[in-house]
């Protein structure tokens, strides 16, 4: 499903090239549940916005279902990934003035996806997560956990294929945490592809694939066997 | 979707009052003043176009070349008319307009004195004025009949019917009322509260076929197929072939220009009030351009705080196109808000506004025109407030902005910046145009003006006045009321008579100098204070003879080259003059204009007097000289309302329309000020609020508030004085440009660009620093404990 043939990303600092990702060589296939690990500055993040489409500032080949992304034009990109992915992130980023509803019915305004449509999925989502009586409320006045939640109701509502979250828990309470890695575990189970990037050695567990990343290499790819 | 964006823009307005009040306020009296100025520039621009035969009508002018200068001007020959419709298929119609000033009413016990004017009979044809009574093919049918206007006819006959009752003119004359007029839209030239048929005119004996007496306003329509271009060169001559001596030509003036193209050079069209619109015009989208700018840079400085939102939607599938809408719509919620608002000030101010330029300006609320163009005014401002900031924010990758890093580097040259300085530009120009103005209408007021305006009044010369004049005089100077009075042909303040026709000893047969004319009977150096400088007044007492005497002002005797004026002849309409003395020069029209030739001819038979100038006895006060005049006029005057003027407020007169433009400058120049401020004060408040951190740090290693005020002022100001900069010459351009209409101007004195640029400085500061001065006071343990 995706396909990174030799990435190279860097920025040019006055008189040398600092690497970023170097040489990132890497294939996942639909319905994986990877893991990025890695102390802070290896590119995980970098990685994950890459895979995004959210980064084309890259040296080297994107394949996403055969295609070539690094060929793609704008549009086409921007096309491909509203339709196919969604992003989680560690400081959840809702937006304050709308209400957990509006939050999570924001991407399908982008969709262009029907009124009542929208109300269906929505309200889908927030039964899922237990979520309907705070429905009216304002991203302010919920627990960090109840915010991720929210955040996840939001990146799966245009029912992507592929998940990409970026360090979803590091706010959260241990048992907020695991909460939260439990219904990514029960996404993938459904057929979502995700692709986490954390510190914490217990969440690689809910994965089935686990890269090690230091220096923007990949320095060991395990599968993992529950 | 739209109401997700109406919903974000809410709340966001909501969370953040003091923003939204500085933006939404200073929007609204941007917009209000701008609305103002465009009902005004509506209102020029509407004069004399109603009438639904616009294309069609013209009004013929005269042109003649005086001294090498081709002039152009409106009053016609009364046969005129006639002539070009007898001549031309191509002119359907014509007719004249003479107006009749102070005319008596009588209606049983009513009397009331009114204006209107003598009309042929296809003027309501022609013209769109409705009749609400009467027919318009037979209202003129007889010499006595008469269409008056609706207020007109409530003012004679109070709420009764007007249609068909009679009414005594003058003490002399029963007109029949034919018709009532619809009252005059404010949007015409014409003034006049009755029209009278031509006939009556010939019935007086008052018409003539003179080729060389221009004294009526012509206007003809030409039938539908013809070119006007065409019909005016054929008819250019027609004054030369019916006169040998005349060498006017005519020329046709579109009516859509009366208003706006009315000034002629060298023959040509060359502008008129169009411009003072156009002045206006862009005045105006100045004022809505601070405004706007405010709304731009309020938006961009807190961009920060919406560049996260912007990520997200990013994130979540949000186009670029999508969010530009978005806050595209947030802009035009803003300025929708400001119109209503606006809308608001505008009927609030409207009345000042109306007594300022004295017009009576509305808001026609049922025009459908009026709520479209207000939508448009909304959306224009909606999208030029909000596209750069729309783009501006759409543009941020969020990559960067959700990492949390976010933070826009503050560099030396910003867009930010160079629209304050825009901002403060225009201001400041405003400002320096304010004060030049000020300066140079004190300076025309300081100007001697060669008499003595105290307790000086002008009445008009009716019939009976005339006829009892001596009466009159004499009881008012051995009363002790007046001091002394004589007759003139026009007020001290209006010249009403000028020829080129005069003949001196020595004279330059080329010579074509204009000469004014200001018929007297005697005492005029006495009555007006003028300062005689050699020779004598006219006094008919001790010389009889003077009826044919004559007065040269200063510039006359220049004109004619006298070495030794008095004892010379001079004459003007076949009649000779000897000259008894010389004036010195006296201001009687345009106090900023060079002082033209004057003759003050003696009232010999024939030549005309129309107002009697009276001169107080100084130890009587005022209000008991007026009573005691009041009293002996109706006496022997006794038809017609006590009518003065005092020459000192006609004088004043003369300043009244520099005064007003004066004073609207002045407005305009203030509320630039105040939006600039506005926005200016918001830009501080904000960069201090993003600052107080390193205010905290600065503060705990030991800095003052002196200086850190200082530090959070200084960029401000700075760029306050860059737009000094760029406002000084461009200002010195324009009214350098400015000043060049006047020919008797002041000097543009550097203090005046000092005065306007300090105080501009002054102003920023204060604004400025009342922020900076809040964030230096504040205690650094509050601002660094939340990091």
């Amino acid at each position: 499903m995706i396909k990174l043939s030799n990435i190279d990303k860097y920025v040019d600092s006055k008189f040398q090239r600092v690497f970023i990702l170097k040489g990132i060589d890497l294939e996942i296939e639909q319905g994986e549940f990877v893991t990025l690990m890695g102390p802070s500055g290896a590119g995980k993040s970098t990685l994950l916005n890459i895979i995004g489409l959210l980064d084309d500032d890259y040296v080297g080949d994107y394949e996403f279902e055969g295609e070539m992304v690094n060929k793609m034009k704008e549009k086409q990109r921007h096309a491909l990934h509203k339709k196919e992915f969604g992003n989680i992130f560690q400081a959840y980023h809702l937006i304050d003035e709308l209400t957990v509803y509006e939050n999570i019915e924001t991407p399908l305004l982008y969709r262009s996806v029907s009124s009542s449509e929208r109300k269906s999925i929505v309200a889908e989502l927030l039964d899922r997560f237990n979520m309907v009586a705070k429905k009216d409320l304002f991203p302010a006045q919920l627990s960090g956990g109840q915010q991720q939640l929210v955040g996840i109701a939001r990146a799966i509502a245009g029912k992507p294929r592929v998940l990409l979250a970026d360090e979803p828990t590091g706010n959260l309470h241990s048992n907020q945490a695991k909460q939260i890695m439990e219904v990514f575990a029960e996404l993938n189970r459904e057929g979502t592809t995700i692709i986490q990037a954390t510190h914490a050695e217990e969440n690689a567990a809910y994965g089935n694939r686990l890269l090690e990343i230091v220096d923007g290499k990949i320095e060991e790819d395990k599968i993992l066997i529950k | 979707m739209w109401k997700n964006y109406i919903k974000i823009a809410w709340r966001n307005l909501l969370n953040k009052k003091g923003f939204a009040f500085i933006n939404i306020g200073g929007l609204a009296v941007g917009m209000a003043s701008a609305l103002l100025i465009l009902l005004l520039v509506q209102h020029e621009w509407s004069m004399d176009r109603f009438h639904h035969k616009k294309d069609q009508i013209f009004r013929v002018m005269n042109r003649a070349e005086f001294n090498g200068e081709i002039h152009v001007w409106g009053s016609t020959p009364k046969p005129l008319g006639p002539a070009l419709k007898e001549e031309y298929p191509a002119i359907s119609a014509f007719s004249r307009f003479s107006t009749m000033d102070n005319l008596l009413f009588t209606v049983g016990e009513q009397k009331i004195s009114s204006d209107g004017a003598f009309v042929d009979i296809s003027f309501l044809d022609m013209f769109d004025f409705p009749l609400l009574e009467g027919d318009k093919q037979v209202v003129f049918k007889q010499p006595t009949d008469i269409v008056i206007t609706q207020d007109f006819a409530s003012r004679l006959f109070g709420s009764a019917d007007a249609l068909g009752k009679t009414v005594l003119v003058n003490n002399q004359e029963t007109f029949t009322i034919t018709g009532i007029l619809e009252d005059l839209p404010s949007n015409t030239q014409f003034s006049f509260d009755y029209l009278v048929p031509w006939s009556y005119m010939e019935k007086l004996g008052w018409s003539d076929d003179y080729w060389g007496n221009n004294s009526v306003d012509t206007y003809v329509e030409l039938n539908d197929q013809s070119d006007p271009q065409v019909v005016g060169e054929k008819i250019k001559d027609i004054t030369k072939r019916h006169s040998n001596t005349e060498e006017t030509e005519v020329i046709l003036h579109a009516m859509p220009d009366w208003r706006l193209y009315s000034r002629f050079e060298n023959g040509e069209i060359a502008g008129g009030r169009i411009e003072m619109i156009r002045l206006f015009g862009v005045i105006a989208g100045f004022i809505l351009l601070i405004a706007c700018i405010n709304f731009m840079n309020l938006t961009t400085a807190r961009s920060e705080k919406r560049a996260k939102e912007v990520g997200i939607r990013k994130v979540v599938g949000a186009g670029k196109m999508a969010l530009v809408y978005q806050f595209l719509i947030e802009s035009i919620i803003i300025s929708a808000l400001a119109g209503v608002i606006a809308l608001g000030i505008v009927q609030l101010i409207l009345p000042y506004f109306n007594q300022l330029i004295d017009k009576d300006l509305f808001i026609n609320f049922t025009s459908v025109w009026f709520w479209t163009g207000l939508l448009g005014f909304v959306l224009l401002t909606g999208v030029l407030a909000g596209s750069y900031p729309a783009f501006f924010l759409s543009s941020f990758m969020p990559t960067k902005v959700l990492k949390g890093t976010f933070r826009k580097v503050n560099s030396k040259v910003n867009p930010r910046k160079i629209l304050v300085v825009l901002q403060f530009t225009i201001a400041i120009i405003l400002m320096i145009s304010t004060l030049v103005i000020q300066k140079q209408i004190r300076h025309g007021k300081d100007r001697e003006n060669g008499y003595d305006r105290k307790n000086l009044i002008y009445i008009p010369l009716t019939d009976d006045v005339k006829k009892h004049y001596g009466v009159i005089k004499q009881e008012l100077i051995n009363g002790g009321t007046a001091e002394s009075m004589t007759r003139t042909l026009s007020p001290l303040t209006e010249i009403w008579s000028n020829t080129w026709g005069i003949d001196w000893e020595g004279k330059d047969p080329d010579d074509k100098t204009v000469f004014n004319r200001f018929n007297i009977d005697e005492d005029i150096v006495r009555t007006a204070g003028l300062t005689l400088l050699s020779g004598r007044d006219l006094d008919l007492d001790r010389f009889p003879s003077d009826s044919l005497a004559m007065l040269l002002n200063e510039s006359a005797v220049k004109a004619m080259g006298f070495e030794e004026p008095l004892g010379q002849l001079v004459n003007d309409s076949d009649t000779d003059y000897h000259v008894v003395g010389v004036v010195k020069d006296f201001i009687m029209t345009n106090p900023f204009e060079p002082i033209e030739p004057l003759i003050l001819a003696g009232i010999r038979s024939g030549n005309w007097t129309n107002v009697a100038h009276i001169k107080f006895n100084p130890s009587l006060s005022t209000a008991n000289a007026l009573a005691n005049t009041k009293e002996v006029l109706a006496k022997y005057n006794p038809d017609f309302p006590f009518e003065y003027t005092f020459v000192d407020e006609a004088y004043a007169q003369k300043f009244e329309s520099s005064q007003k433009s004066a004073k609207l400058a002045a407005s305009f120049a203030f509320l630039t000020i105040f939006i600039s401020c506005l926005g200016l004060f918001g830009l501080s408040a904000y960069i201090a609020e993003t600052r107080t951190k390193e205010i905290g740090i600065r503060k705990v290693l030991g800095a003052s508030v002196g200086s850190l005020t200082s530090l959070l002022s200084r960029d401000f100001v700075l760029l306050v004085v860059i737009s000094c900069a760029i406002a000084f010459p461009v200002a010195w351009w324009a009214m350098s440009q400015f000043l060049k209409s006047y020919a008797y101007r002041i000097n543009l004195d550097w203090w005046l660009f000092a005065l306007a640029g300090i105080g501009a400085v002054l102003i920023a500061v204060l604004t400025v620093s009342s922020q900076a001065i809040k964030t230096a006071l504040m205690n650094p343990v509050n601002s660094l404990r939340n990091e």
